[in-house]
C-alpha cells in the first residue's frame, strides 16, 4: 500500500475530509434558521397599519429574504448531494 | 556601540574558556545543543500552527482563567515559553486578543515552564538520557527531509527533543568531569550577598541564552553533581525568571504599543515575584521542605526540591497577581502611550501593521483586514465631508431629508489634502505589507489577500470619485434651478443612506442582518441610477435643465454610482466573513427590481 493511499484511508476512516464541509453545512443551516425566523416576523406585521413607504420597504425585505432562503437551500442541497453519508443512505433506501 | 563590543567579547571569553578547560567546552556544547533543540522544537510546532494553534488561542482566551490555562498547557507541551510569548505578541499586534488576555497567557506560560524543571529533575538526571536522544535524532532528521509539511514538522519536533536530551547529557557529563578538576562549590557565596550575586548571574545567563529553560537545566545539572549549593541554585532560579523577560522585550520591539505593554507587564510581574521571593526566602525554603516531605522527596534530593521551589515561586507569583491584572493593564495603558511624531502629526499612519504580526499567516491577514477597516473609517470621513454632510448625522437616526439640509461647511473641503494626509500613506503601507506577508503565506490565504487588496482599491477609488463629484455638487446645491438642486440633493441623500447602511453593517454581528443590508444597498444603487431609471431623459425632454446641467448630472451620477458599487464591493469582502455566496448577485437584483416594477 502506498503512503498516499494509506493517508487517504486514514482520512476517510477519521472523516477528516468532511470536516470543512460539515462546518460549512452547519454555518448555512444556522443562517437559514435566522433568515426563516426573520421572514416569519416580517410576515406577521399587519400591513394595513403601514404607510406606503413602510409597505414598500417591507415588500423589498421580504423579497430579499425569500431569495436568500432559496439560495441557501440550494447550497445546502448541493453540499448534501456531495456528502457520501447521504448518498449511502439514499442508496439503502 | 555596546552591541558591537558585546558579541566579540562573549566569543573571546568562550574561546579562552575552551582553551583552558575541555570540560567547560563540553558544558558549553551541551548548552548550545540544548538551545538548538529548542529552536528545532519551535520550528516543528510552527509547522503545526498553520491555523490550529491560532484558532485555539483565539477561542480559548476570552476569560482570564482560560488565558492562563492556555499559556500553561501550550508552554508545558512545547517546553518553550518563547514561542508562546512571540505568538501572543503577534496576536496582540493584530488586535485579535486584548492586553488582559495577553497578560493571562504570559502568567500561564510562566507556570508552564516549571514542567521543564520537573522533567529534568525527575527524569533527565535519573536515566541515561542520551540513549533516547540518538534514535530521536535519526528519525527526526529523516523526517525533516520529507516534503509533506506535517512529516517535516514531526521531524523537527523529534530532532528538537533529541537535541534537548543530548544537550542535557553533555551538560551533565561536563559538570561531572569538571568536578574532578575545579570545585565550583568552593566559589559559593552565602547570605544576602550570595543571594544577590547569584540572582545577577541567573539574569545574565538567561539574557545571553535567551532561555530560562536552558538556565534552569544548567542549574539542575550543576546542582546534581554538587557544583553549586542549593541556596545559590535557588537564587539562580529567581534570576533566570527575571532574565526570561528579555524574549518578550526583544519580540515587542517590532510590535505595536500593546506588544510593548505586554513586555512591560511581563517584566513587572517577574520582578515583583522575585522581590517577594527574596523578602520571604526563609519562609519559602521552609515551605519547600514541608512540601517535599509531604510528597516524599528525600531532604538531600536538592534537584527535585529545586523543581518544587521553581513551581511554588511561580505559582505564588501568579496567584498574587491575578486580582491585579485589570489594574496592571489600566496602568500600562495610561503609562505607555503610542509615540506621536510632532512634525507628521496630521498624517495618519497604520495601526495594526508591524513585523510581529508576520509571525503567522492568520495574524498577518487579520491585521491587514483591520487596517483596511481603519482606511475605510478615514474614507468615510472624507466622503461625508466631500458630500457636505456631517458625519455625526449619518451615524445618528436623523431622517435623511434633514441630514442633507444640515451642511458640514459653507465652502468645499480640500479632498486632495485630506487624501494625502489620511489615505495615501495607509493605502501604500497596506499594499507594501500585503506583498511582504504574501511571500510567507500558504496558497489558501493568497486568494483572500488578493480580495482584501481589491477592497482597499475600492475604498481609494470611492474617495477619488467623491473628489470629482464634489466640484459640481457644491455648485448645483446652491443653484436657483430647483430641479437640478433637487437632483443633486437626492444624490447626496442616496449616498448618505448607503454610508449609514455600511455603518450599520460595521457594527452588526448578525450575519443575516449584514446580508440583508448589503442586498438592500445593492438594490437601491441600481434603483437610484438616474440614467438607468429614465429620470435624466425626462428632465432633458421637458427642458427643465440646461444642456450643461444635463452633462454634469450625467457624469456625476456616474461618479455616485461608482462610489456606491465600490463601497458595497468593499463591504462584501471585509464584513461578510462566512457565507459570501449568499450575497445576492446582479441578476438577482434585477429580478427583485422587475418584481417591483410589475407590482
Amino acid at each position: 500500500m502506498s503512503v498516499k493511499k494509506f493517508i487517504a484511508d486514514v482520512k476517510e476512516y477519521l472523516g477528516l475530509d468532511d470536516f470543512k464541509k460539515s462546518g460549512k453545512k452547519k454555518s448555512i443551516k444556522r443562517l437559514l434558521e435566522k433568515l426563516k425566523a426573520r421572514k416569519e416576523i416580517l410576515d406577521k406585521i399587519p400591513k394595513k397599519k403601514l404607510d406606503k413607504k413602510e409597505k414598500k420597504e417591507l415588500k423589498e425585505e421580504l423579497a430579499i429574504i425569500t431569495l436568500q432562503i432559496k439560495k441557501g437551500e440550494k447550497i445546502l442541497d448541493t453540499l448534501n448531494s456531495k456528502d457520501p453519508k447521504n448518498s449511502k443512505n439514499k442508496k439503502e433506501k | 556601540m555596546l552591541r558591537k563590543i558585546f558579541l566579540p567579547s562573549i566569543l573571546i571569553i568562550l574561546a579562552y574558556g575552551f582553551w583552558i578547560s575541555p570540560d567547560f567546552k563540553e558544558i558549553s556544547a551541551g548548552v548550545a545543543i540544548f538551545l538548538f533543540g529548542m529552536i528545532a522544537l519551535e520550528e516543528g510546532f510552527k509547522a503545526f500552527s498553520g491555523g490550529t494553534l491560532e484558532k485555539i488561542l483565539q477561542k480559548s482566551t476570552d476569560k482570564l482563567y482560560k488565558s492562563i490555562g492556555f499559556g500553561f498547557i501550550t508552554t508545558a507541551m512545547m517546553q518553550s515559553s518563547s514561542l508562546v510569548s512571540v505568538l501572543t505578541i503577534s496576536f496582540l499586534g493584530a488586535g485579535l486578543i486584548g492586553l488582559t488576555q495577553g497578560v493571562g497567557i504570559i502568567l500561564g506560560a510562566n507556570i508552564g515552564t516549571t514542567t521543564g524543571a520537573w522533567l529534568m529533575a525527575g527524569f533527565g538526571l535519573k536515566v541515561k538520557i542520551s540513549s533516547y536522544a540518538m534514535p530521536m535524532l535519526v528519525f527526526g532528521v529523516i523526517l525533516i527531509f520529507q516534503k509533506a509539511k506535517s512529516l517535516k514538522g514531526l521531524g523537527y519536533i523529534l530532532a528538537g527533543l533529541g537535541f534537548l536530551f543530548l544537550g542535557i547529557h553533555y551538560m551533565k557529563e561536563g559538570f561531572e568531569a569538571f568536578k574532578d578538576t575545579v570545585d565550583l562549590a568552593s566559589l559559593s557565596v552565602g547570605g544576602l550577598k550570595g543571594l544577590f550575586i547569584f540572582i545577577g548571574v541567573g539574569i545574565l545567563a538567561t539574557v545571553i541564552m535567551q532561555s530560562s529553560h536552558a538556565t534552569i537545566v544548567l542549574i539542575l545539572a550543576a546542582l546534581s553533581v554538587g557544583q553549586i549549593s542549593y541556596e545559590n541554585a535557588l537564587a539562580l532560579t529567581i534570576g533566570a525568571n527575571i532574565g526570561t523577560t528579555i524574549t518578550a522585550i526583544i519580540g515587542s520591539l517590532s510590535s505595536n504599543i500593546d506588544g510593548k505593554r505586554l513586555a512591560a507587564a511581563h517584566l513587572i510581574f517577574n520582578i515583583t515575584t522575585a522581590v517577594i521571593a527574596v523578602v520571604i526566602m526563609d519562609q519559602m525554603i521552609t515551605t519547600v521542605s514541608a512540601i517535599s516531605d509531604f510528597i516524599g522527596i528525600s531532604p538531600d534530593n536538592h534537584t527535585l526540591k529545586l523543581a518544587v521551589f521553581d513551581s511554588l515561586f511561580k505559582i505564588m507569583g501568579v496567584v498574587i497577581f491575578i486580582p491585579f491584572v485589570d489594574k496592571l493593564v489600566k496602568f500600562l495603558q495610561i503609562r505607555l502611550k503610542p509615540s506621536v511624531v510632532s512634525e507628521a502629526k496630521s498624517f495618519d499612519t497604520v495601526k495594526y501593521l508591524n513585523d510581529s504580526v508576520l509571525e503567522t499567516s492568520m495574524t498577518a491577514m487579520a491585521a491587514i483586514k483591520k487596517e483596511t477597516k481603519h482606511l475605510y473609517d478615514n474614507a468615510f470621513e472624507i466622503i461625508t465631508h466631500g458630500l457636505n454632510i456631517k458625519r455625526s448625522n449619518i451615524l445618528s437616526e436623523m431622517p435623511l431629508e434633514e441630514v442633507v439640509q444640515d451642511l458640514y461647511s459653507q465652502s468645499a473641503v480640500d479632498i486632495d489634502d485630506f487624501y494625502h494626509h489620511r489615505i495615501k500613506g495607509i493605502y501604500g503601507e497596506i499594499i507594501d505589507f500585503s506583498t511582504k506577508a504574501q511571500s510567507q503565506m500558504p496558497s489558501e490565504y493568497i486568494e483572500e489577500l488578493y480580495k482584501i487588496k481589491l477592497a482597499n482599491r475600492d475604498i481609494v477609488e470611492a474617495v477619488k470619485d467623491t473628489k470629482h463629484l464634489q466640484k459640481n455638487l457644491v455648485k448645483y446645491c446652491q443653484s436657483t434651478n430647483e430641479h437640478i438642486k433637487s437632483e443633486y440633493d437626492n444624490m447626496r441623500k442616496d449616498l448618505a443612506e448607503l454610508l449609514r447602511t455600511i455603518h450599520m453593517i460595521t457594527i452588526s454581528d448578525q450575519e443575516d442582518e449584514i446580508l440583508l443590508l448589503l442586498s438592500k444597498a445593492k438594490i437601491h444603487t441600481e434603483r437610484y441610477d438616474i440614467i438607468a431609471n429614465g429620470k435624466l431623459d425626462n428632465l432633458i425632454r421637458n427642458g427643465l435643465i440646461s444642456n450643461e446641467m444635463a452633462t454634469s448630472l450625467m457624469n456625476d451620477s456616474g461618479y455616485a454610482y461608482n462610489i456606491s458599487t465600490n463601497l458595497i464591493a468593499m463591504a462584501e469582502i471585509i464584513y461578510v466573513t462566512d457565507n459570501s455566496e449568499m450575497i445576492i448577485e446582479e441578476e438577482e437584483v434585477k429580478e427583485i427590481l422587475n418584481q417591483k416594477d410589475e407590482q
